[in-house]
């Protein structure tokens, strides 16, 4: 973490706060999370908005397929912490086999028609995203892909993009596999606000 | 009967625009607003933000301990740091918001 501020909280009351639940929950609180504390009227409360909403608002897609998507515009951007982040969560509610297939290859994972024409999408918005193309959007939906589905799919892919570059910016902290695995559980239940 | 509400994506991309690059902070607006078009590939700003903001747009995993030091430094403050970091993320993510959206809207008013 490159600014200590965002690490021990701004103000008596996040610094309280983030003691207090490293204490509960036996681990480190996650830089992630130090971040949506900070400076948060600024950033955090409209970022945090737009994000509980990308991924756990109503959605054709499962929770699992938004937090795989996460993952992989995390893959798409080099940002280590925030593959290893969404990897975790997204497999609570999928197979870790087919989050690790997607993470290696998508196209020939164990996901359905559907999920791997939005991956490509995304994957050309967090690549290439000035050679987007009317035809990139159309073959989604020929896929089997709805309007909505394709909207909330856009939605996390920026929001994910903004969040990896912040995250490697500001040099987030690597937790451990099982620090990792808590972290999932708490982001499982108590979202991004 | 359970309504669910579906998720204004667009609406919450513009508050979140509006907040970041045109609402108070310890940065000028028009500072946050030049990071942010760098970082989405834009023109040169001015130094140290430039480099910083080019960084987070090319590749924030590269971003180095002496590139975010140096904003530190002119700015003296690390809110003001952590606004020009959120304003370049946020413009490449808002790049890819825009671009995405645009073609999403060319195929859908098409079959409309």
């Amino acid at each position: 973490m490159r600014l200590p501020e965002i690490e021990r909280g701004d103000g008596f009351a996040n610094r309280l706060l983030i003691r207090f639940i490293s204490m509960a929950s036996g681990m480190r609180l996650p830089d992630a999370a130090r971040v949506a504390f900070y400076h948060k009227n600024f950033f955090g409360v409209p970022m945090g908005r737009w994000t509980q909403a990308a991924m756990r608002g109503p959605s054709p897609w499962s929770v699992a397929e938004r937090e795989l998507m996460a993952c992989m515009v995390a893959k798409w951007n080099a940002c280590a912490f925030c593959v290893g982040a969404h990897a975790a969560v997204a497999a609570k509610q999928m197979q870790r086999a087919a989050v690790d297939e997607a993470i290696s290859d998508f196209r020939t994972a164990s996901i359905s028609g559907r999920l791997k024409s939005t991956l490509a999408f995304l994957e050309i918005m967090t690549l290439h995203p000035k050679d987007m193309k009317a035809e990139h959007a159309k073959a989604v939906l020929n896929a089997g892909v709805s309007a909505d589905a394709l909207t909330d799919a856009i939605a996390v892919g920026t929001l994910f993009s903004i969040v990896t570059r912040y995250a490697d910016a500001l040099d987030f902290a690597m937790p451990t596999p099982e620090e990792f695995e808590l972290a999932a559980s708490m982001l499982l239940k108590r979202g991004y606000v | 009967m359970k309504i669910s509400i579906r998720p204004d994506h667009r609406a919450m991309a513009e508050a979140l625009r509006r907040r970041v690059l045109e609402g108070p902070g310890e940065t000028r607006p028009e500072l946050r607003r030049a990071s942010a078009e760098r970082a989405a590939g834009g023109p040169a700003t001015e130094a140290p933000f430039d480099d910083l903001a080019r960084q987070v747009g090319e590749g924030a995993h590269s971003v180095t301990d002496a590139q975010v030091a140096s904003v530190l430094t002119a700015m003296g403050s690390e809110k003001a740091t952590f606004e020009i970091i959120a304003a370049a993320a946020l413009g490449a993510g808002l790049l890819r918001w825009d671009q995405a959206m645009k073609v999403f809207d060319e195929v859908t008013n098409a079959s409309a």
